[in-house]
């Protein structure tokens, strides 16, 4: 039995895969598997996969689309590891990773899930100047509503046991059991993270680094900024029940920061009515993000104003400036 | 033989169920002989209880930083003393809830549990959770579920006859979950179902308001025979967020009824029991569950 399991879900991935994996078989800890789901994917995801089985830690396992969550709990249910990670196939392990949880998670067994601050790469892998580097230690449930530590789908190391006490099997599955919930096809994360937070007592906890190189896609429709919305607005009424009193006092603050979220993603979009009218919103819900992070509220705010009354110019050009002082 | 001296410390707010348990303890004539027992009230807060006169000490008493002074004085100044602890607070699902920093929660438990000869759990799955969080050395465990006297709530009830009306007893705190029970219950559309709640506290209002508008729900107030609640309803719902033991759904099945129970702590030393269910702490869940019991009757009736 390996002592790791890597559960990569990966739906159409075939530009991305490649690099993934060697990320990963490059780990400096020895002792894992890799399981690849591939998700339903049309492209040749799997001729991939199974070219890469020749490495005797490699497994593939395959199913009909079921996204994110679903291609998550598939390899979940099929991983042997004692410790389980997860590695979107877009997304890049830096080599010390996996060495890195392993450690920290034996090191402290109160712990149940170990994650890392993250470098954000553009779609051709370029690093993009721009990291997250969230709270690691002392993380509350407060912390986790507000501003998600974990950050990203490859950036957490979970302890099985954590797994299991999250595990349920909705009455119509007969498969297997869910960990993520597949009725979310976004914030599938910040539900799971947050369900842990509320019913179990493990704690979560950070290492220093950024060890996960973290995928960002451009474009994106405000359909989708509405959809995420939406999903992270369900996440809220679904939990609220176990706990009222919490979420009445984070829930504000929370959404205000949800909010200024995606008010930059519009940003980077370029969609100026909507960036402008989720910053406000953002504003009008809770002042705690500007109080807490005041000058990247204000920086949202600004670019959110430049966009609405000068247009996408400025934004352009400034992001052209930045691309050119990277690559010189 | 000589009596040996046993002294229960209590805190001033301790809840009911322990005075409960105390009392009974207290009663048992065979004990009478061996032992000489005796209830202190002490002060969580002080910074000693001072010099106490027993062979064996035994808190009640619920541990926190707070009474971290007067916990190691305890043990400091009765180093001969066989000093025992039980637990009738935390859990797993209480820590869960109430503790943002877990880690540090655990360091005080670990802290004062330290100072203890023997530990005592009430429930098999509190002592589970202290094992695996590592709160107490296993060999200093032990698991004494509390016990009150059944016989007489035994007597005065009959099997229900029918499936409609469910029944929640207990203090209308967050603690027993009653407005999950309530959100759960008002989505089903049963006309002749009905939900008595009995019991007071300070989230009155709140479950009043959550209730409003639907006439099936009733609250009772605090039940003066319990054995009359219980006779009034057909199930007993126990929604509870965390419960180190729940002396609830030990009186529930002595008065002849089933349990839908939510799926926490003590709670789930019950799993395999036939006459007990378990819901998530979701209203949802609780719909499909208490669902199922109303649909129970109709399919009974029609066959």
């Amino acid at each position: 039995m390996p002592t790791a399991s890597i559960v990569v879900p990966a739906y159409n991935a075939e530009a991305t895969l490649v690099e993934t994996l060697a990320s990963l078989q490059a780990q400096t800890y020895d002792d894992f598997e890799i399981i690849i789901v591939d998700d339903g994917s049309q492209d040749a995801t799997s001729e991939i996969a199974r070219a890469h089985q020749g490495d005797p830690r490699v497994r593939l396992v395959g199913q009909a689309n079921r996204g994110l969550a679903g291609a998550r709990n598939t390899g979940i249910a099929a991983a042997r590891g004692t410790f389980i990670g997860f590695c979107d196939a877009d997304d890049l392990w830096m080599p010390e990773k996996l060495a890195a949880h392993i450690h920290h998670l034996k090191a402290e067994p109160d712990v149940g899930v170990s994650f890392s601050g993250s470098a954000l790469i553009d779609e051709e892998g370029f690093m993009m100047g721009i990291k997250q580097a969230p709270r690691l230690k002392d993380v509350t449930s407060a912390h986790v509503l507000n501003r998600n530590p974990i950050g990203n789908g490859s950036a957490a190391v979970i302890r099985k046991a954590v797994l299991e006490a999250l595990a349920y099997r909705p009455s119509f599955e007969v498969e297997r059991d869910w960990v993520f919930d597949e009725t979310f096809r976004q914030s599938e994360d910040i539900e799971c993270w947050m369900r842990l937070m509320l019913t179990t007592d493990w704690q979560i906890e950070g290492v220093p680094g950024l060890l996960t190189y973290y995928r960002i896609n451009a474009g994106g429709l405000s359909a989708a900024l509405d959809r995420q919305l939406e999903a992270w607005e369900r996440l809220v009424a679904k939990l609220r029940p176990i706990n009222p009193e919490f979420f009445a006092q984070h829930e504000n603050s929370a959404r205000a920061y949800q909010l200024r979220y995606l008010a930059r993603r519009a940003i980077t979009n370029l969609e100026r009515d909507t960036a402008w009218e989720l910053f406000a919103r953002s504003v009008q819900e809770s002042l705690r993000p500007v109080l807490e992070e005041p000058v990247k509220s204000f920086s949202t705010f600004a670019a959110a104003l430049v966009l609405k009354t000068i247009g996408p110019g400025p934004i352009t050009r400034l992001r052209q400036m930045k691309f050119k002082l990277q690559s010189i | 033989m000589d009596q040996k001296k046993v002294l229960h410390l209590v805190d001033d707010t301790t809840a009911g169920g322990v005075m409960r348990m105390l009392d009974h303890l207290l009663a048992q004539s065979d004990l009478s002989g061996a032992v000489e027992q005796k209830v202190l009230k002490v002060k969580r807060t002080a910074f000693s209880w001072g010099k106490l006169n027993a062979d064996v000490i035994v808190s009640h008493v619920a541990p926190s930083w707070r009474s971290l002074p007067a916990f190691s004085a305890l043990r400091a100044m009765h180093v001969n003393t066989r000093l025992v602890h039980v637990e009738h607070s935390y859990t797993r699902a209480f820590t869960t809830l109430n503790a943002p920093r877990k880690r540090r929660f655990f360091a005080m438990l670990r802290v004062i549990y330290s100072f203890f000869d023997q530990l005592v759990a009430v429930s098999h799955a509190q002592a589970d959770w202290m094992k695996e969080r590592r709160l107490v050395a296993s060999e200093k465990l032990a698991v004494i579920p509390p016990t009150v006297d059944l016989a007489q709530l035994s007597r005065k009830t009959m099997p229900p006859k029918s499936k409609t009306t469910i029944g929640a007893i207990g203090r209308l705190e967050r603690q027993k979950g009653f407005d999950i029970l309530i959100q759960g219950f008002r989505s089903t559309r049963t006309p002749g179902a009905r939900l008595l709640i009995f019991g007071e506290g300070s989230q009155r209002s709140y479950l009043e308001a959550l209730a409003e508008g639907d006439p099936r729900i009733e609250f009772r107030g605090h039940a003066k025979d319990p054995a009359e609640a219980y006779q009034a309803v057909d199930i007993i719902a126990i929604p509870s967020r965390w419960e180190a033991y729940g002396l609830v759904l030990d009186e529930a099945l002595a008065a002849k009824r089933n349990v839908i129970a939510s799926k926490v702590d003590g709670l789930r030393d019950r799993e395999g029991d036939t006459r007990v269910s378990f819901c998530n702490l979701d209203p949802y869940d609780w719909r499909h569950a208490i669902n199922n019991f109303l649909l129970s009757d109709t399919i009974e009736k029609s066959s």
